[in-house]
């Protein structure tokens, strides 16, 4: 094993001079990929705002880090906080896979060109890989551990012990880094891993088995005795190597880094026919959801947000003294997919607008479709929300207010705003983390505050004058006017679309 | 069938199409040439409302095609990869094109199953998603969607271009069929002067944006053609 390990090394030290010249050169090729890539010459007021994200998420992350100490000091007393946190560290583990796995975009490199001139195609897969290491998630963990880290040395925690256990740490999040990779790649890796995260959910959930206590052991192991980083470094060699292979075979046209073309799957959605004219268009959108990677991110985002109102409803604060933030809690259980879907609309077909307009297609049934899908994913969302009874008939009855808002008048608020979004889609790519800043202009934030903040005013001034209940009625009346106006809210929201035709089509056509 | 008077497009002040009188009749093949940049897209893109028009106007049967949209039912067009659907299959885009177009899957399978020769056994039955497919098998589809309900007029832009030689020769076939035997007018755009002229009873060749020759096609056309090409080609 050792052997192997030095030999690797060696190998790869020898590579890296190489190919330093040549790796250069590839840098400098990425840094004109993105210096000319249209994201960055957005205008400055997006930049500044991506920036100012970048430091509050990441400064966030330091932060807690820093403070998380103090914390599990506070809250358990009786446990020392490293055990703590090595204790439930397998879920961050798990979680941080999970994100990666619908998030992180694999590194594709436009290999056509490279094959045919004289570079080693070695230099080219070290590279490749290397690249993957830069990435943005790669950073999440080592933002919160390091301060994590640093304020355990402050307390006197012996030295070698945390930073071996930090580098351990780091070594893991690099094997979830390729381990991601391959699952992506391969199938039978994504439902191996997909089987042991349920298989360990559900022994915890019933009682049969809790894993906390013995993975929870290894990662205190992995302090307590230092020199066990030795085998989080070798694992994360390890998938190095059979990321490496695995690129190297495959390394043609067809291969492993081309995208991958997919054997059809077709269901039958014929029981869709019923819904008369809009049916074409609604059997179309659901198979642009499922076979895209985009939109199957975006739903999956959107079912995340059923889990927005945990944050409100554990908090008395706001039942008791600020019912009507509820109300604004209620719009996002329900409207996730609403919301994060429906302000892309027009932009989901960009790939073939023209021929949408050039079909004989009226305007009007196509946005009719749009909303039907939207008002059926408030419905699905409303069913699974079920749950929230726990915290009260009130509760449940907010939620069903809400959602009654999202069908009536947030739908056309969000087609609306639509109207004023010309950003073309690429639909079978991942949003890449931070550099998606697809709908996130200036018009539409002005068009996501009227989302937000009506529903809040709409619960607000009954309540204030009259009460709870009035505030409700009021909320859930919204949305029925909403349905009861349904066409004239259409037909306004159409001519919109007519007026901005023209413009919207010359959007969707520019080159990516 | 289309009347078009006195259309202009300028982008910028720079005039890039101007025709002032072009009439086309009912089940005429029509054909354009002419270099890059001569107007070609712009002017079927005009006539499928895809852009607006500085001046002027087209009338398809009749119906102001920037005003009404009831051209719409018995127009139909290929002109690029953006009119196709990429995740769907072949037959999913059909049947999808179908049903805009008031056709049922049986009828959609009764015109597409004539096809069988010109898809030579690469767009059925292929479990693939249209994006998968090669620019000549896509083009395939999409030439054969436009030919889905029955339309009246039809739009093909470079029809020729990224298909095997036999599917050209096919496709010929099939676009002569249209208009001599359905009556069908067929706007067809095309680099290929050989091509046009087979299939084309007119022709017209545009450069930077105007009208330069109207030709009815006969056995002297290819050569006048060409000689036109290969002249402004030395200048």
């Amino acid at each position: 094993m050792v052997l192997f390990v030095t030999k690797s090394v060696l190998i790869l030290l020898t590579l890296v001079i190489q190919s330093k010249i040549m790796i250069k050169r590839f840098l400098g090729l990425e840094w004109k990929q993105f210096r000319r890539a249209s994201y960055f010459q957005k205008g400055i007021a997006i930049k500044i705002l991506l920036l100012l994200a970048v430091l509050y998420f990441g400064g966030m992350a330091i932060i807690l880090g820093g403070v998380m100490f103090f914390g599990l000091k506070k809250l358990f007393p009786d446990i020392d906080p490293i055990v703590m946190v090595n204790n439930y560290l397998i879920y961050w583990i798990l979680f941080e896979l999970m994100i990666r796995y619908f998030m992180q975009q694999l590194p594709v490199m436009n290999i056509k060109p490279l094959m045919i001139i004289p570079i080693k195609r070695n230099t080219v897969i070290h590279y490749l890989l290397g690249k993957t290491m830069l990435s943005f998630f790669n950073f999440i963990s080592p933002l919160l551990l390091l301060p994590f880290s640093i304020v355990l040395l402050f307390q006197g925690y012996p030295v070698a012990n945390v930073i071996l256990w930090f580098f351990a740490l780091m070594c893991i999040t690099m094997s979830i880094n390729f381990l991601n990779f391959l699952i992506n790649k391969s199938n039978t890796v994504f439902y191996g891993i997909a089987f042991v995260v349920i298989a360990i959910v559900a022994l915890r959930y019933f009682n049969i088995f809790d894993i906390t206590e013995p993975v929870g052991e290894i990662f205190n192991g992995l302090y307590n005795q230092p020199y066990l980083a030795i085998i989080p470094l070798l694992i994360a060699f390890g998938l190095y190597k059979v990321n490496f292979d695995f690129i190297r075979r495959g390394f043609y046209l067809d291969g492993a880094i081309s995208k991958k073309i997919k054997e059809v799957n077709a269901t039958d959605l014929s029981w869709i026919d019923r819904f008369g004219s809009v049916a074409p268009f609604l059997k179309n959108d659901i198979k642009m959801i499922t076979r895209n990677a985009r939109p199957k991110q975006v739903v999956l985002m959107s079912f995340f947000f059923l889990f927005y109102g945990l944050f409100f409803f554990t908090q008395k604060v706001y039942i008791e003294e600020m019912p009507y933030l509820l109300g604004f809690a209620s719009i996002f259980i329900t409207g996730g997919f609403l919301l994060s879907f429906g302000q892309l609309v027009p932009s989901w077909d960009s790939e073939y607008y023209k021929l949408l307009m050039s079909q004989n297609i009226p305007y009007r049934q196509y946005l009719e479709s749009k909303w039907y899908l939207m008002v059926f994913a408030v419905i699905v969302a409303f069913i699974l929300s079920t749950p929230y009874l726990y915290f009260g008939v009130d509760i449940y009855l907010i939620i069903a207010a809400g959602a009654l808002f999202n069908i009536g008048l947030n739908t056309f608020i969000t087609l609306f705003g639509g109207a004023l979004n010309r950003v073309p889609i690429e639909l079978d790519t991942k949003a890449k983390a931070f550099s998606n800043t697809n709908g996130f202009n200036p018009t539409q934030l002005l068009i996501a505050l009227p989302k937000m903040i009506l529903p809040i005013i709409i619960f607000f001034i009954p309540y204030h004058f009259i009460s709870f209940n009035a505030g409700l009625i009021a909320l859930a009346l919204s949305g029925v006017i909403g349905i009861v106006f349904k066409n004239f809210f259409l037909n306004k929201i159409e001519q919109v679309y007519q007026k901005g035709k023209y413009k919207t089509i010359a959007a969707f056509s520019e080159k990516k | 069938m289309i009347t078009t008077s006195n259309l202009s497009k300028k982008y910028n002040g720079v005039s890039v199409l101007h025709i002032e009188n072009l009439d086309i009749p009912k089940g005429q093949s029509f054909g354009l040439v002419g270099n890059n940049g001569a107007g070609k897209t712009t002017y079927f893109s005009l006539l499928l409302d895809l852009i607006q028009p500085t001046t002027g106007h087209i009338k398809n049967n009749n119906v102001l095609v920037h005003e009404s949209e009831d051209w719409k039912p018995f127009t139909s067009s290929f002109i690029d990869e953006s009119f196709l659907i990429g995740y769907l299959t072949a037959e999913e885009y059909f049947y999808f094109i179908g049903e805009l177009r008031g056709q049922n899957k049986a009828d959609v399978d009764a015109l597409v199953s004539q096809f069988e020769d010109f898809f030579h056994g690469e767009i059925l039955g292929q479990k693939k998603y249209l994006r998968d497919l090669s620019k000549g098998n896509q083009k395939k589809a999409g030439i054969v969607g436009a030919l889905i309900g029955n339309p009246e007029v039809i739009i093909l832009d470079e029809p020729f271009a990224n298909l095997d030689p036999t599917t050209q020769i096919r496709l010929k076939g099939i676009i002569k069929n249209l208009a001599q035997k359905q009556g069908v007018t067929v706007l067809v755009s095309s680099h290929d002067l050989m091509h046009v002229t087979d299939v084309c009873e007119r022709i017209v060749v545009l450069e930077k944006g105007e009208i330069i020759k109207d030709l009815a096609t006969n056995e002297a056309t290819l050569k006048e053609l060409e000689a036109h090409f290969a002249g402004s080609e030395v200048i």
